[in-house]
C-alpha cells in the first residue's frame, strides 16, 4: 500500500515572545468572553474594563520587553504565517496605545448616562421595552468585540501570508459590524450602519478573496514572498497577477477607506457609536495602511511599475473626493469621515513611495492621525443636547461662548487635521510629502497640497462657527465627561501638540526599515 | 487503488471522462447560480445554490479531491443550506422585490458594468490558463496517508496559525448572535392579574379596558372593518395598528362603507350579485 507510509508531523516552531502580544490580546477576549457568561450583570462593566485594561497594558509590556532583544531584521514564526519585524512592531504599539484610548471611550458611563451602547440591543427599537432601558446600564459585549477586533488588526499587519492576512482581515471586520449596531441613541440609524457595514465589507471580502485566488495561481503558493520571487523571474502570463493585485488591492482600499471605495465609511461613521467611530477611524486605519505597506513592499515590489499609476490616480481621487465632499457636509461625523477620506490618499501616497522614507513617513502619519481622530470623536461626543449628540454644525454655533476649553481643544485638533505648523498633522504630511518627493512623485505632492488647502477650509469654518456666531437658544450644551474620556482626550492632544513641536523622538523610531518575509 | 492506473493518471492529461463530467456539471453549476440571482422567491433561490453546490462537490470528486467533495456536499449542501432554508422559512418567505430604484440608472449601470467585468474576466482567465499543464493531484493523493492525511498534514503544520485564528472568527460569530438576538427576561418581574387589574384602574394604562374587538362579520368578513361605538361613529382603535399602519389606503372604503358615508348594502347584498368585490 502506498498510503501507509506516514512519517510524523513536524510542529511548526512558535517564536512565544516575538507573537506574545498577539496571544495575551486574542486569550484576553476569549477571557473575557467568559466574564460576559459567568459574571452578574452588576459586576461586569468594572471586570470587563479592568481587565481589556491590564490586557491592553499587559501586552504592550510584553512588546516591550521583547523590542530589547528583538532581530533587527525581524523573524517569521508559525512556519511563516507571520513576520515579525520593526515596522509590524510600530503598527502593534501604536494600534495597542489608539486601542486603550478606543477602550476608555467605550468604557465612559458619565457623558451617556449609562454608556454608549444599548443596555439591551437585541430589544426592538421603538419599542415599550426600549424606551424602559434609555437609562440602564449598558451591554458589556462591546468590550470583548473590541479585543477579538484589536487581536485581528495585530494580526493583520504582521500575517505574511495572504490567508492568513483574510482571515485576520475578517477577524478584525466581524466586531466592527456588530459593534456599529449597539448604539443607545438614533439606534434605527446605528442598525442601518451596521447592515451597511457588513454588507458592502462583505462585498469587499470577496474581492479580496477572488484576488488571493488568482495570487495563488499566478505563484502557486499565498506567501507574500512567493509572489514577489514568482513575479521577479517567470515566464507565466502576467494576466493572473495584474487581475489579482487588482482585485486584492480593492479588497485593501475598502478597508481603509480610500478614495472611489470610502462610499460606505460618512454613513458608517454617522450611525454607528461615537467611540466605536471613534476605533474605526483611529485602529482600523492603521491596521488597514499596515497592511498595503506589507503587501506592496513585500510581495508586489518588482511590479510597481504597473500598479502605480493606477494608485497615483485612485490618490487623487481620494484627496478629491474627500476635500471637496468634506465641504458640502451638514453633520460633523460625517465631516469627519469625509476628512478621513482625504487623509487615506494622503496616506496612500506614502504607502506607494516604496522607500524607507516613505514607510518611515506613512507610520508616523498614522500614529500622529489616529491620535488626533481619537480625541476628535471624543469631543464630539461631548456637545449634546436633548437628543444626544449633537451633530448638526450648525448647533455648534458660538460654542466657544459656552465652553472655551472644549472649543479651545477642539480647534487644536481640527488645525492639526488641516496640517497647520506645530501641530503633528504637519510633521505627518511634511514628511509623507517629502518622502514622496524625494520618490520622484511631484505632481501627486502638489495636487495633494491643494486638496489639503481646500479641506483646510472645511476645518476653519467650524472654527469660525464656534468662535465668532453668537450661540443658538436650545443649542447644545458641553456635557461633563467622565474621567476614561478625559484621559483620551488629553492624551490625544498632548499627543498631537508635542509630536508637532519635538517630533525627533518618534521619528526616529519610525523609521523602521524594510519588512521580512 | 493499483500502480497502472496510477500511471495513467500522472500525465496531466484530461480523461474523456473527465471532460464529460466537467461539460454537464460545468452548465448546471452555472445554471444553478443564475437561477439563484434571478428567481423572486427566496426558497428557490437557495434550492438553485444547491444545485451549484453540489455541481461543484462532484467536480472536484472528478479532479481527485474526493474529501474536499464530500465535505462540500456534506458540509455545504447538507448543513449550512438547510440552515438557511430553516431561516427563510421562520423569517416567512416572502416574494415581495422592490421595483423601485432608489438612484436612477442604478440597475443599468450595475448590468453593464457586472457585465463588462464579467466578460474581462473570463476572457483574461481563459488566455492566461489555456495554455497552463495540469499537474494532478496523484502525488498529493497516495504519499504520507493520502489526500485526506496530506490535508491534516497542512492544517496542523503550514497553515496552523489561521486554522486556530480562525476559531476566534467562530466565537465572534457566536457572541455576535446572542449580542443581537437574546433578551434576558429572567430579571423582568412578571405581574399578577391583580397587580393588572389595580394599574389598570389606577389609570397607568392607557385605557382600563381591553380594546374593542373589530366589526368583522358585522358588514364584511375582514378584519380590516372597524367596529362602531354606541352613537354610531367609528371605533380607529378597533383595527390593529399593523392594519392601519401597512394599507390604510385600501381599508378605506371599509371605514367609509362601516362610518355610514357612503350608501349602505342593500337588501340583495347578500345574494352575491355580479361585479361585487
Amino acid at each position: 500500500m502506498l498510503l501507509a507510509q506516514v512519517e510524523q508531523v513536524q510542529v511548526p516552531d512558535l517564536d512565544f515572545p516575538a507573537i506574545a502580544p498577539i496571544l495575551i490580546v486574542l486569550g484576553a477576549a476569549c477571557v473575557s468572553v467568559l466574564f460576559e457568561a459567568f459574571l452578574p450583570r452588576s459586576a461586569r462593566w468594572a471586570a470587563q474594563f479592568g481587565l481589556s485594561v491590564l490586557t491592553l497594558v499587559g501586552a504592550g509590556a510584553a512588546l516591550l520587553a521583547y523590542l530589547g532583544d528583538a532581530p533587527a531584521t525581524g523573524v517569521t514564526t508559525l512556519a511563516g504565517a507571520l513576520a515579525v519585524d520593526k515596522p509590524a512592531l510600530f503598527l502593534w504599539a501604536t494600534l495597542l496605545i489608539l486601542g486603550l484610548g478606543s477602550v476608555f471611550l467605550m468604557a465612559d458611563r458619565r457623558v451617556e448616562p449609562g454608556g454608549a451602547f444599548a443596555a439591551d440591543a437585541a430589544i426592538r427599537p421603538g419599542t415599550i421595552q426600549d424606551r424602559a432601558q434609555a437609562t440602564t446600564v449598558m451591554q458589556t459585549e462591546v468590550f470583548p468585540l473590541a479585543l477579538f477586533s484589536l487581536g485581528g488588526m495585530m494580526v493583520f499587519t504582521a500575517s505574511n501570508d495572504l490567508l492568513t492576512m483574510f482571515i485576520a482581515l475578517e477577524v478584525l471586520s466581524l466586531p466592527l459590524y456588530l459593534m456599529c449596531g449597539l448604539a443607545r441613541r438614533r439606534r434605527l440609524i446605528s442598525q442601518e450602519a451596521a447592515v451597511k457595514y457588513f454588507l458592502l465589507g462583505a462585498f469587499a471580502s470577496a474581492f479580496f478573496l477572488y484576488g488571493l485566488a488568482l495570487l495563488y495561481g499566478y505563484a502557486g503558493s499565498i506567501k507574500l514572498s512567493a509572489i514577489a520571487a514568482a513575479a521577479g523571474g517567470s515566464d507565466r502570463s502576467d494576466t493572473l497577477l495584474f487581475a489579482g493585485i487588482g482585485l486584492l488591492v480593492v479588497g485593501l482600499l475598502f478597508k481603509a477607506a480610500v478614495g472611489p471605495f470610502h462610499t460606505w465609511s460618512p454613513d458608517v461613521y454617522q450611525g454607528a457609536p461615537t467611540p466605536v467611530t471613534a476605533f474605526m477611524g483611529a485602529c482600523t486605519k492603521v491596521a488597514a495602511f499596515g497592511g498595503i505597506l506589507r503587501v506592496f513592499s513585500v510581495a508586489f515590489e518588482a511590479t510597481s511599475w504597473e500598479w502605480r499609476g493606477v494608485l497615483w490616480g485612485v490618490a487623487i481621487v481620494s484627496m478629491l473626493i474627500g476635500a471637496i465632499l468634506g465641504l458640502t457636509q451638514t453633520d460633523i461625523k460625517r465631516m469627519v469621515a469625509y476628512s478621513s477620506v482625504a487623509h487615506a490618499g494622503f496616506l496612500l501616497i506614502g504607502s506607494i513611495a516604496l522607500t524607507d522614507e516613505g514607510r518611515a513617513a506613512t507610520l508616523f502619519y498614522l500614529l500622529t492621525y489616529g491620535f488626533t481622530t481619537l480625541s476628535v470623536f471624543a469631543v464630539i461626543s461631548l456637545v449634546r443636547d436633548a437628543n444626544g449628540e449633537a451633530t448638526q454644525i450648525s448647533s455648534w454655533a458660538g460654542l466657544a461662548k459656552r465652553s472655551p476649553v472644549v472649543a479651545g481643544i477642539f480647534t487644536v485638533l481640527l488645525l492639526a487635521l488641516a496640517g497647520i505648523p506645530f501641530t503633528s498633522g504637519f510633521v505627518g504630511k511634511f514628511v509623507v510629502f517629502s518622502a514622496a518627493l524625494a520618490d520622484g512623485m511631484a505632481p501627486l505632492v502638489v495636487i495633494a497640497l491643494l486638496a489639503s488647502a481646500v479641506a483646510a477650509f472645511f476645518y476653519l469654518r467650524i472654527i469660525v462657527l464656534m468662535y465668532m456666531r453668537e450661540p443658538e437658544e436650545d443649542g447644545p450644551t458641553v456635557s461633563l465627561p467622565g474621567v476614561p474620556t478625559t484621559i483620551t482626550i488629553a492624551l490625544g492632544v498632548a499627543v498631537t501638540i508635542l509630536l508637532g513641536v519635538f517630533p525627533s523622538a518618534v521619528l526616529d523610531w519610525s523609521v523602521v526599515g524594510a519588512f521580512v518575509s | 487503488m493499483n500502480t497502472a492506473l496510477l500511471l495513467a493518471q500522472t500525465g496531466g492529461e484530461v480523461t474523456t471522462g473527465e471532460a464529460v463530467a466537467f461539460w454537464i456539471l460545468g452548465p448546471l453549476a452555472l445554471a444553478g447560480g443564475l437561477g439563484m440571482l434571478f428567481s423572486r422567491n427566496a426558497v428557490h433561490s437557495a434550492l438553485w445554490l444547491v444545485l451549484t453546490m453540489l455541481g461543484l462537490g462532484v467536480m472536484y470528486m472528478v479532479q481527485q479531491a474526493p474529501f474536499l467533495g464530500f465535505v462540500q456536499i456534506i458540509v455545504y449542501t447538507g448543513a449550512i443550506m438547510m440552515l438557511f432554508l430553516f431561516v427563510l422559512m421562520m423569517v416567512g418567505r416572502d416574494a415581495s422585490d422592490s421595483v423601485v430604484e432608489v438612484l436612477r440608472g442604478q440597475r443599468f449601470a450595475a448590468a453593464v458594468f457586472g457585465l463588462g467585468f464579467g466578460v474581462l474576466m473570463v476572457t483574461a482567465l481563459a488566455r492566461a490558463l489555456t495554455d497552463v499543464p495540469a499537474r494532478g493531484l496523484v502525488e498529493a493523493n497516495t504519499t504520507n496517508g493520502g489526500n485526506v492525511g496530506n490535508i491534516g498534514r497542512a492544517v496542523f503544520t503550514d497553515y496552523v496559525f489561521p486554522f486556530e485564528l480562525t476559531s476566534a472568527l467562530l466565537i465572534t460569530a457566536a457572541l455576535g448572535a446572542m449580542v443581537l438576538a437574546f433578551v434576558d427576561r429572567r430579571h423582568t418581574e412578571r405581574k399578577t392579574q391583580r397587580e393588572m387589574v389595580e394599574m389598570r384602574l389606577r389609570g397607568e394604562h392607557d385605557r382600563p379596558s381591553p380594546l374593542p374587538g373589530p366589526g368583522v362579520f358585522a358588514t364584511a368578513n375582514s378584519v380590516a372593518t372597524p367596529a362602531l361605538l354606541p352613537d354610531g361613529s367609528v371605533a380607529p382603535e378597533s383595527v390593529s395598528e399593523l392594519i392601519e399602519a401597512t394599507s390604510r389606503k385600501t381599508l378605506e372604503s371599509d371605514v367609509a362603507e362601516v362610518a355610514g358615508t357612503v350608501p349602505g348594502p342593500d337588501a340583495h347584498a347578500l345574494t352575491g350579485k355580479e361585479g361585487d368585490r
